[in-house]
This record gives structure tokens, C-alpha cells and sequence, in this order.
């Protein structure tokens, strides 16, 4: 998932430190199930809508948070705060499914009884239909997420005839639905529980459904979206809570979303109560003062993901592995910290998988004084490599997004690769371009800093998607292997790796800590810091809860 | 008469052609605004890709998609976003335009009578306190950009007194339709209005002056002296009247800009989702349908706009109606 798919380019420079301590303790309170707190209307604020209401189409962050309260798959995640919201339930399916020769059979039942919120039943019908509607739609997962399941190389050649015959069946007489895959798939599970796996009526239609709400089974419903004003949720008349793990009933009557304003006036407007939650990061003059003024409005929450800056490894300087390994070598991961606003919003990593992403090993070798941790830069070492690499004194243009943070830190590696000798600049470019700008081999970018939040908890969405060889397509705006790193070698055991996951996962997470160690040998990114996640909201707003997952938990807050 | 409107219209065609067709060259010719891509979505497979490419016609010489976005735009009038591939463009920027009318409208009509007043006042009391005071307050009303004026204006009104017996009145940001709620709508646009119209009452107290002044240099103004007319006959019925036509200009070409977006400033800082923070958003990611209905109907306005100012002239100014 990258930039603005997270919940945040959250991007803040400078913050007292007091303001992360608070609010971990408060982050992971039980929810109690008080009757008082049901009801009221809950009022969000972003600068902006973010495209189609279709969640077989809309890969945001700021919408997936809804869908997950409007529409199930057969599977979810565990809405709940902390660790737990990594864990996958049965959501739609009344059990984890039976899986059968060798992992690549999912048999799940239905649970029956459930309504979608026009009052239709859900049955079979509508599973097998969602699952062919994601490549009739032309999913932005459906070549990357589904193309496991068997008739998927069909529905992605010609969408429009798709049926996944073979692939995804359904038995009205047993209530059970079937689903072929090609190979093991260790995340499928994972797969089915975002929204893009959503399930929605049989009838709905075939083409992007833009402001049109479709139907779901959550326990909000979609009323109104118009993208230049507000979007509308309120409570699914035929719901009925099955699970309150995959599916609780949520606490506020209505959720209303409005778009527009600056993020000023988002603060204004949950200080003076008059809305509950902002999605945009907190400017950081703001931030600082908030701190101190209102502490207890503030949650911080650690996030997987990562700041990073990807090297091109097929064009100078650094398609020298010296020149990357220097420059690794040389960046000062407490100095990126300050410029990202302080230790409390952020800590230094050397690795590819975030802290809190199963696989991880603490190990660094990039710093004076190798071990698990990053302590100091090295920078006669770097000055070392760059002197055999033959590069020093060559141009090098550090390509950043235009917000203060990603300048910052561009601006950090401008000095960084001066002090090694090279000829730097930073280019900054809108952050609605960089991100597809960095990609394309077209543009002939060396540098550029960007970041990358996870989809679903596993390793291969950082490794084997960041630096694996299926991601580099040269020429392509989506090619999102910014490095341009091919090894052959990794690539197979990267492969290797996802499918031992199905078989032995505890010894699949140790390959993938060791495939994570190899690749940073070869140097293709220079891993800079783990941000975290900062919500203001209103005095009103209870029981907030932070998923890994999908960020706060807005169906479980409450409002009175 | 005939001949002069349809010349206009004429114009108006070709003016906005032109428009359109830079606007869709510089849209291609910007680098990794690949629409196919951005559609797809983030980290799509390529055979996703080469699937919207071609469902979108992206695939298609670019004079055949110009073709087909104009007849999509103004024939079928069924032309959808990029960025969201639901939401139909003419609709969307007809529901913005109330937004950004109301605010401009009633921002003009401060703005007129501010200036107006301001000019002729700094006039007649040309080098005493008064003109000092008020061409020190008109120039400060340039100098300072209508954004921060109205982060301070809502850092006052939203945040630091909004409590207090002053502004406890003021709505939450945003915009309420005329039609649905008028006392709220007129509470709401206040402070939008009088942010909008300083800047602009500072430009035209300060042209309306000059203005007035120089004419006093002329001789007709001579003349209605020594027939004997009062300072306040000549300032009002004959000075006035000749220095008010480049503000009429001015005022039209500033009308029509402000009402095609020119606005987004203060849209987007008093949460007016107007068709100025449209444009905005449009180009912020690349929607190109966006892009372009909002620019042509910008310069729509700015075209008719003319035409309007054209005609008024001639009713102010007889000397006009000769040529």
C-alpha cells in the first residue's frame, strides 16, 4: 500500500515529546458494551473525498476504514485494537474454511440469515458473482491480489466473460462455497478479508458503481455520497450482529463524512466540538500546541510501515553496490527521525519489514557498530565504498513529494551525499504525481523518498512486492519496484518462501527474515524510520481503538 | 447589432477551442500522468492496466480522444471523472456553481460599494487624514493575501473567540445552500464575503481615486466649475462618472475570473466546496475531464463577462456609442 493509501502521509516536523506517552495507554481500552452509548451521529472531516464509493474499486485509506463497517467478506480482520486486529475471523463464512488438497482447496460455509441492507438474503449466488465482479470491474488487486484462483488468467484477459469456472462455486443446497486456487497461498485468507473481497448482491452492476451505493451487510449502509460535499452512513436497517469480532454493531446511529476546508479548520472544528475526528495529520505548528493544550484529544499508534528512499539499481551512480552500500553506510537515521518530528512519532529502522510485521529480525549492518540495532552512521566507511565504487563526483537528483516532510528529508540526503562527494540536488514534485513518477524507469530517477504501509500483515507485501522481480515492469507508471532490483536468486526464494507459508508457516517467517537480511546486502533502498499514527479528536469521542489494519476503529468509538 | 453578437460568439468558439486543446496537450505531455495507470490503481497489474486503457479509449490516437471527450462533454453530456469513474463531470460542476456564485456575488457587491466609497471619500479629501487613512488601509488590503486574511478571520471567528458573545454566532465552516437554509446561509458567507471584498475594495478605492483625481485635471471639469456647479456636483455627476469606467472593466474581468474559480483561495479556506476548490482538487490528481470542464467553463465566464462590460460601457459613457 503506499503513500496515499496509508492512513497518513502523516507528516508533521516538530512535536513536544510528551504527546506519543499520553495516549498509548489510552489506545487499547476494552470496549464496553453499554447500551447508553449507542446512538448519536458521528462527524468526520477530510479535506478531500477520495473517488469511487465502489469497494471492489476504491483502494484508499481513507474510504477502506468504512468499508469494513458497510460490506463483509468471507473472512476479516479482527476489529479490534492492538496486536488482535491482525488476526483474521470468519466474518461471512460461519467458519475458517476446510482447506484441502495440499492448500489450494478453501471450502467455506455461509452463514445463513444474513440480510444485505436492501433486505435481499445473501446466498451463494452473491459470493461466486463478487468474486468474478472484482475482475468484471477490473479491481486494482485483481492481477495481484486474485490471479491465484484458478480461471483468473481468463477473467484477466477478457473481463468481460469472467466466470472463474472452476475457480469460485457455490452449492445452494449445502450453503457452501468453494475456491480453487492454482498453487498454496499462504495470505489468501488475508486477501479475502480486505475490502476489495467484499460481497455484495449478484445484481449489482458490472462497471464501476462511482457514487452509487451498492449494497452491503455491514452494520452502516451507505445513504448519500456526493464527492464535493459529504458521504452518509447510517445504520443498516437489517442488521444483526453475527460476530463481534468480524462484524460489531456499531456504536453512533450516523456517520457523516464532510469534504473540504483546510486542515486549520479541521482543528478548529473538533476543538470547538463541532466534529469528532479529522483524517488529515494535524499540522504541526498545531501539533505542538495541542500537545500541551489538549493532550488527552491526542492518540499516537505504532503503524507497519516504512520511510524509505529506493536507489536505482540500473542506472549510475547507483548501479554500484558500493555507492548504494556507502550511502547506507552514511545516513543518520536519528537526524530523518528529528526532521520527521521526534522519537515520539518515529524510530530508526535498518530492515526492510517493519518492527511489528511477522518475520522481522533485529539486525543492522549499516551502522558503526553492527549488531541488532542502528546506533550511528559510519562515515568513514561510506567515504571508503564511495572511493572503490569510482562514482564520487557524479550528479545524483534526490526525487521528493512536495510536503514538508518528504522535502525534509530530501533535503537531509542532498547533505548526506555532498558530504560523500557527490553533486546533489533535490527535486520536489506533487505529491499526486511523485508516486508514479518515481516508478517509471522513463523518468530515469536515481533517487527519491517515499513510503510504504502494509495491505495485509505478511512479509512479502514489503519484500517480495517492494524489490521482487513480478513488480518491475520498465516504461510503466505502475512498476512500483522503484529500485529496478531483479536478483534472480532472491526472487526465487522470495517465491519459495510464500509457498512454504502455506505448509510451515514458523519456518517460512524465518526465511523471510533471512531473505530480508540478503536483500539489504545488496543495498536497493536505504531504510529510514517506522512512522506512527496521530488522531486528534473531539472531547465527545469514546472508546477510540487503533487497528494495525485499517486504522481507527470509527464503528466502535462512541459519541454519547 | 446581430452581426456584433455573433462575432462574439464566434470568438467565444475559438477562444475556448484553443483552450481546450492546450489544456488536453499539456495533460498528455505531463510526465507519469498516464490516466490508464492512475485508474487502475496503485500497484495494478499490468494486465488490469492494458484492460482500463482500453475500456477508456486511452489506447486510441490522441485527436480521436480529444474528439471523444468533447462529444462526451457536450453532446452526450456523459463525461466521468478519472479519479472517479462514477462521478459524472456536469452535474458535478453544476452543483458547485451556486457555492461559488453566492460567494462572489455577495462579495461584489461589498466590494463595489467599499470601493466606491472609499475612492470618492480619499478623493475629496484628497492629502488630509481621511485619503491618508484610507489609502493606508487600502494598500495593507493588497499587500496581504486573501489566504492568510482568512486563516486569521477564522482563527478569531472558529478558534480564539468563537466562544465569546461576538462570534458565537458564527456556523461551523462550510457551505449551506440558499435554498435550503437562508439565515444560515446568509450567517455562513459573512465572513467568506468580507475577506473576499477587502482585497478587492482596496484595489478599486485606490484606482477609483487616482482615477478621480486625474479627471479633475480636465476640462470639462473646468468647465462645470465656472458654470458655477457645487464641489460635490462636480465630484459626484462629472468627475466620478468618466473615473468610474476602468473600474466597470476591471470589475467585469474580475467578476468573471472570480465566478470560473478564481476563488479557490478563499473556497478552500472557508470550506466552500465552490467550483474554484474543484478545479483545484481536479488538478491536484490529474483528472483530466475535471480539468478541463472547469477550465472551459472558467473561461467561459471570463468571455461573457466581457461581453457584458462591453455593453455597460456604452450605457455610462456616451462619448462610447459614437464610435
Amino acid at each position: 500500500m503506499s503513500e496515499s493509501l496509508s492512513l497518513t502521509t502523516r507528516m508533521r516536523s516538530r512535536i513536544l515529546c510528551g504527546v506519543a506517552a499520553l495516549a498509548l495507554g489510552t489506545a487499547l481500552q476494552p470496549a464496553f458494551a453499554e447500551d447508553a452509548h449507542y446512538g448519536g451521529t458521528m462527524k468526520l472531516v477530510a479535506v478531500a473525498s477520495e473517488g469511487t464509493l465502489d469497494p471492489h474499486i476504491n483502494y484508499t485509506a481513507k474510504y477502506w476504514p468504512l468499508f469494513i463497517w458497510t460490506h463483509d467478506g468471507l473472512m476479516a480482520f479482527k476489529k479490534a485494537g492492538g496486536a488482535a486486529s491482525a488476526e483474521v475471523v470468519p466474518d461471512l463464512a460461519e467458519e475458517a474454511p476446510v482447506i484441502s488438497n495440499d492448500g489450494k482447496t478453501y471450502t467455506f460455509k455461509l452463514r445463513q440469515g444474513i440480510k444485505f441492507s436492501n433486505g435481499k438474503d445473501l446466498t451463494v449466488e452473491d459470493v461466486v458473482a463478487s468474486f468474478q465482479r472484482i475482475f468484471k470491474v477490473s479491481s486494482p488487486t485483481s492481477g495481484s491480489f486474485y490471479n491465484g484462483i484458478v480461471g483468473a488468467d481468463k477473467c484477466l484477459a477478457d473481463a468481460a466473460t469472467c466466470t472463474l469456472e472452476g475457480g469460485v462455486t457455490g452449492d445452494a443446497a449445502t450453503n457452501t462455497i468453494t475456491i480453487n486456487l492454482t498453487a498454496p497461498d499462504a495470505e489468501f485468507l488475508y486477501k479475502l478479508a480486505v475490502p476489495h473481497a467484499a460481497i455484495v448482491p449478484a445484481d449489482t452492476v458490472t462497471k464501476d458503481a462511482g457514487n452509487e451505493p451498492i449494497p452491503g451487510t455491514g452494520t452502516y449502509a451507505f445513504e448519500s455520497y456526493d464527492p464535493n460535499a459529504s458521504l452518509i452512513m447510517v445504520r443498516n436497517p437489517y442488521f444483526q450482529e453475527w460476530s463481534a469480532e468480524a462484524q460489531p454493531k456499531g456504536y453512533a446511529d450516523r456517520i457523516e463524512y464532510t469534504f473540504g476546508g483546510t486542515e486549520e479548520a479541521a482543528v478548529n472544528a473538533i476543538l470547538n466540538g463541532q466534529a469528532d475526528f479529522m483524517y488529515e495529520p494535524v499540522p504541526s505548528d498545531r501539533l505542538a500546541e495541542l500537545s500541551v493544550s489538549n493532550p488527552d484529544q491526542l492518540r499516537v499508534s505504532p503503524q507497519v510501515a516504512w520511510w524509505y528512499a529506493p536507489m536505482n539499481v540500473n542506472i549510475a551512480p547507483f548501479n554500484s553496490l558500493e555507492a548504494r552500500q556507502a550511502l547506507n553506510y552514511a545516513v543518520d537515521r536519528d537526524a530523518l527521525v528529528s526532521v520527521f518530528g521526534g522519537p515520539a512519532l518515529a524510530s530508526p529502522v535498518c530492515t526492510i519489514l517493519p518492527p511489528d510485521m511477522p518475520g522481522h529480525v533485529d539486525r543492522c549492518d549499516y551502522t558503526a557498530d553492527p549488531g541488532e540495532f542502528w546506533s550511528a552512521p559510519d562515515m568513514d566507511k561510506a567515504l571508503e565504498l564511495v572511493e572503490a565504487s569510482g562514482t564520487r563526483g557524479q550528479k545524483v537528483t534526490v526525487v521528493t513529494d512536495d510536503s514538508v516532510t518528504s522535502r525534509g528529508v530530501g533535503t537531509y540526503l542532498q547533505t548526506v551525499l555532498t558530504d560523500l562527494g557527490y553533486d546533489a540536488t533535490v527535486q520536489s514534485i506533487s505529491g499526486d504525481i511523485q508516486f508514479t513518477y518515481i516508478q517509471n524507469t522513463n523518468n530515469n530517477v536515481q533517487i527519491s523518498v517515499t513510503q510504504w504501509y502494509q495491505d495485509y500483515p505478511a512479509p512479502s507485501n514489503f519484500l517480495n512486492v517492494l524489490f521482487g522481480c513480478d513488480s518491475f515492469t520498465p516504461g510503466s507508471d505502475s512498476s512500483v519496484n522503484m529500485s529496478g532490483i531483479c536478483d534472480k536468486g532472491l526472487d526465487d526464494r522470495m517465491k519459495a518462501a510464500m509457498a512454504l507459508g502455506s505448509t510451515d508457516p514458523e519456518a517460512a517467517l524465518k526465511e523471510w527474515g533471512d531473505i530480508d537480511y540478503d536483500m539489504m546486502k545488496l543495498s536497493p533502498a536505504i531504510p529510514m524510520f517506522t512512522p506512527k499514527d496521530v488522531d486528534l479528536i473531539s472531547a465527545r469521542l469514546g472508546n477510540y481503538e487503533f487497528s494495525s489494519q485499517f486504522h481507527w476503529l470509527v464503528g466502535k468509538s462512541w459519541v454519547q | 447589432m446581430l452581426a456584433a453578437i455573433l462575432s462574439r460568439l464566434l470568438r467565444m468558439v475559438v477562444v475556448m477551442f484553443g483552450i481546450s486543446v492546450i489544456t488536453f496537450l499539456i495533460f498528455f505531455a505531463t510526465p507519469s500522468s498516464d490516466p490508464a495507470a492512475r485508474i487502475a490503481g496503485r500497484n495494478a497489474a499490468q494486465e488490469t492496466i492494458e484492460a482500463v486503457r482500453k475500456d477508456f479509449g486511452l489506447d486510441r490516437p490522441l485527436y480521436v480522444q480529444y474528439g471523444l471527450m468533447m462529444q462526451r462533454l457536450f453532446i452526450s453530456q456523459d463525461l466521468t471523472s478519472f479519479a472517479n469513474r462514477g462521478q459524472k463531470i456536469i452535474p458535478t460542476v453544476m452543483a458547485a456553481a451556486p457555492a461559488t456564485l453566492s460567494l462572489v456575488s455577495g462579495a461584489a457587491v461589498l466590494w463595489m460599494l467599499g470601493g466606491i466609497v472609499t475612492g470618492i471619500t480619499a478623493a475629496a479629501f484628497r492629502g488630509r487624514w481621511p485619503d491618508k487613512l484610507l489609502m493606508g488601509i487600502s494598500m495593507m488590503a493588497v499587500a496581504m493575501p486573501v489566504f492568510w486574511v482568512g486563516e486569521m478571520v477564522n482563527l478569531v471567528t472558529q478558534n480564539r473567540l468563537h466562544d465569546t458573545w461576538a462570534f458565537s454566532w458564527v456556523p461551523a465552516l462550510g457551505y449551506t445552500p440558499f435554498s435550503e437554509n437562508p439565515g444560515l446561509w446568509f450567517r455562513s458567507m459573512v465572513f467568506p464575503w468580507l475577506t473576499l471584498a477587502f482585497l478587492y475594495i482596496g484595489f478599486y478605492g485606490r484606482m477609483l481615486r487616482t482615477g478621480i483625481i486625474e479627471t479633475y485635471q480636465e476640462d470639462f471639469i473646468r468647465t462645470a466649475r465656472a458654470k458655477g456647479l457645487t464641489g460635490r456636483k462636480v465630484l459626484l455627476k462629472h468627475a466620478t462618472r468618466s473615473a468610474i469606467i476602468p473600474i466597470v472593466i476591471m470589475f467585469g474581468m474580475d467578476f468573471g475570473v472570480l465566478v470560473g474559480g478564481a476563488a479557490v483561495l478563499t473556497e478552500v479556506v472557508f470550506g466552500i466546496n465552490g467550483v474554484g476548490r474543484l478545479t483545484y482538487q481536479a488538478l491536484k490528481v490529474l483528472d483530466l475531464p475535471m480539468i478541463m470542464a472547469t477550465v472551459l467553463y472558467a473561461s467561459f465566464f471570463v468571455v461573457i463577462a466581457n461581453a457584458v462590460v462591453d455593453l455597460l460601457c456604452l450605457l455610462i459613457d456616451p462619448r462610447m456609442r459614437r464610435a
